[in-house]
């Protein structure tokens, strides 16, 4: 691997040197993330030595007709607390290379990948918190025939600024059915099988233990104009590791999805049951390091400052449960409309465990989560639109949180209201409140935003425990963005609690201070 | 600067710490900046991405070389901004089109745990635009987009124009970068 990365880095070089003179096409971008801590005994913030954690990434790339190259360098100095890992240090991370056509490509280097849903392997980013498992390897695409694709990986997962002590493999096929005779029918059917297999090495004391670990997806899509369904199931060999605390029995997932859409109109449906699904590149990681696949809680990803207090975390462990989206609109001049249309939008989502293990499809009787949420977004004038949110919640901090506690059930409504009062200056508030006889009981938030088009922003905002902690958060900030730039300016208190994007959560201790932001594209 | 540290209240000292460390990495990067834009010219990535229907197809290939002007606008269901932004054009559609030819092409970046969200919810808003989809943000990261919603205004081929972020009356300067380019 050193002698690729060597190999790599003359290519790079000589390709970006040669490549100036033809102009290829270079490209980036900077983000930087600094928080300057204060001590503040009221929420038992945690001041770190230094004060100060600042994360910064900056990404470059360089692009001349089918080939790119490009790198990233990150630099934690150190990483901002409440990140899963301390580091103190800046690092060349991520370096690949590709050559790109429409039917073949190559990448050497780092890498992100997806096969399906990502139920049995997904490689990706995100920065906000703090996952990089981009394996270092190989990954090439063909499409041998217009209906068929085929994916081949071949790597190390990255792991912090190491990398996994394990090789990854991975074959990916999917073939298109609409594209196999002359004519294309209206209905797209289409399958997918990928394989995925970890070998790390094994030196402890058990005959027979998996060093090797295989797992397969089979997918089915069939999609029309009006209706669509897809389905998918995952197989997974024994894998005892620590994360699932050394079951030795395989890992099961199926995943449904209906879906409806017509004008003014759709629906989903979607069905997810999975057993033992945690896949890591090694078998000592926990928390999100080393992860393999994505396992996603399929529940409405909310962004109000009450709607992200209980927030679910899928349990790979074991899970059964769904959700269903209803949305609708209501065009302008009509009954329901009004003079200006609304929106509806109705959410439910409820998981829970199975009676028992190695049962895929039994529904057991304790829930871990449910969350019912209606929204109505009306246009009154020219000037003004609100929307409108009620959120009830069933929240199990038992499988949750793993903390001996009550379920916690709440009841939010959420108005967020705009007055466009000039052609490019906006006022915005929010109203929330969270009521419930659990844990911390109610809580109370307003937020009111001034904005200058396309500049200028500034905002004053209050979450405020008044039940049992009696605790304001408060923060006040601004930001200023030109073209693909933007720099963000804030002060005040953190919450303490699971801060989760896309399925991944990681712990936020709770914290005062000031964070600035910087985010650029060139 | 000649501010003593210690000197002053805690809020300002921190102030200062934080701004000095944001001086040294914004030193650095303009310094790249430079050497970026002299020999930068707007390509644009071949990455793929799916349609709703989940055919693949590369970014390339969405007729961004005819003279028209598109504006390209990466977002996600869970993303209020974004929202707001594509429901206020989509409300204006027709009307400004009329005003200035120009299409709105609007990349979900919706990862597998809304990806099948999308099509259901553009419906459901009436929304007139191409849609496509960015299941694990290939396309995001090629463009070097940090944040959504971001869009850029694309004509014959080339970025004349790009936003980070969404407040209300950025779709005005939207028109108004269409229109000084007709």
């Amino acid at each position: 691997m050193k002698k690729l990365q060597l190999l790599l880095s003359f290519v790079l070089l000589t390709f970006i040197l040669s490549a100036q003179k033809d102009n290829g096409h270079f490209s980036g971008s900077f983000e930087s993330f600094t928080q300057y801590y204060r001590k503040d005994d009221k929420i038992n913030a945690v001041v770190p030595a230094d004060k100060i954690g600042s994360n910064n990434f900056l990404k470059l790339d360089y692009n001349y007709k089918q080939f790119t190259a490009g790198v990233q360098f990150e630099a934690y100095l150190p990483a901002i607390q409440g990140y899963p890992y301390t580091l103190n240090e800046g690092k060349l991370v991520n370096k690949y290379f590709k050559y790109n056509t429409q039917n073949f490509s190559v990448q050497v280097g780092d890498f992100y990948e997806q096969f399906g849903s990502g139920l049995v392997f997904r490689a990706w980013e995100n920065r906000q918190i703090g996952i990089n498992n981009a394996l270092e390897g190989a990954n090439v695409h063909v499409s041998p025939l217009r209906f068929l694709n085929l994916k081949a990986i071949y790597g190390r997962q990255r792991k912090v600024f190491e990398y996994a002590n394990s090789n990854v493999r991975g074959l990916d096929a999917e073939i298109d059915f609409s594209k196999t005779g002359k004519t294309t029918p209206t209905t797209r059917v289409a399958a997918g099988f990928s394989y995925v297999s970890r070998y790390q090495e094994y030196t402890g004391p058990i005959v027979d233990f998996p060093a090797t670990v295989n797992a397969t997806s089979t997918r089915l899509d069939i999609g029309g104009g009006v209706a669509s369904v897809s389905l998918e199931y995952v197989y997974k060999n024994r894998d005892p590791h620590d994360a699932n605390n050394f079951d030795n029995t395989s890992g099961k997932a199926f995943l449904t999805n209906l879906t409806l859409a017509k004008n003014n109109f759709g629906s989903i449906v979607t069905f997810r049951t999975l057993e033992n699904m945690d896949f890591r590149s090694e078998r000592e990681s926990i928390q999100s390091i080393g992860l393999m696949n994505f396992i996603p809680a399929i529940t409405r990803q909310h962004d109000y400052l009450t709607t992200n207090i209980y927030v679910y975390n899928a349990q790979s462990m074991g899970e059964i449960g769904g959700q269903i989206d209803l949305f609708y609109n209501a065009p302008k001049e009509t009954g329901l409309g009004g003079k200006y249309g609304s929106k509806f939008s109705l959410n439910y989502s409820t998981y829970r465990g199975h009676n028992s293990m190695n049962d895929l499809f039994s529904f057991g009787d304790d829930e871990y989560f449910s969350d019912l949420n209606l929204e109505w977004k009306k246009k009154w004038s020219e000037k003004f639109s609100t929307i409108l949110l009620y959120q009830h919640v069933l929240y199990n901090r038992m499988v949750i949180e793993g903390e001996p506690f009550p379920d916690v059930k709440t009841h939010t409504v959420v108005l967020n209201a705009l007055l466009k009062y000039a052609k490019k200056k906006a006022f915005r508030f929010e109203l929330q409140h969270l009521a419930t006889k659990q844990d911390r009981g109610n809580w109370a938030a307003v937020l009111t935003e001034f904005s200058f088009a396309p500049s200028w922003t500034f905002y004053l905002s209050d979450l405020y425990n008044y039940d049992v902690t009696d605790t304001h958060y408060a923060t006040i900030g601004g930001s200023y963005t030109k073209g693909g730039t933007r720099f963000g300016l804030s002060y005040g208190r953190q919450r303490a609690g699971l801060f989760c994007v896309g399925g991944v959560c990681r712990f936020v201790p709770a914290a005062t201070g000031i964070t600035a932001t910087l985010t650029t594209t060139f | 600067m000649d501010i003593k540290y210690n000197n002053l209240p805690p809020l300002a000292c921190s102030i200062y710490s934080t701004i000095q460390v944001m001086k040294k990495i914004i030193t650095a990067f303009s310094l790249l900046l430079i050497t970026a834009i002299s020999f930068g010219q707007s390509d644009l990535p071949a990455t793929k991405i799916k349609s709703l229907a989940g055919q693949e197809i590369s970014f390339r290939s969405l007729g961004l070389n005819s003279d028209t002007a598109i504006i390209i606008s990466l977002w996600a269901t869970w993303c209020i901004p974004c929202i707001q932004e594509l429901e206020v054009i989509a409300e204006q559609y027709e009307e400004r089109q009329k005003e200035v030819p120009f299409k709105l092409i609007a990349i979900s970046v919706d990862d597998s745990r809304t990806t099948n969200r999308v099509k259901p919810f553009v419906k459901g808003r009436g929304w007139p635009f191409e849609i496509y989809l960015d299941v694990n943000s290939d396309l995001k990261r090629s463009l070097n987009i940090n944040d959504v919603p971001h869009v850029l205004i694309i004509k014959s081929g080339k970025i004349i124009y790009q936003h980070n972020g969404y407040v209300a009356g950025n779709e005005e300067v939207l028109f108004e970068k269409l229109k000084a380019n007709q």
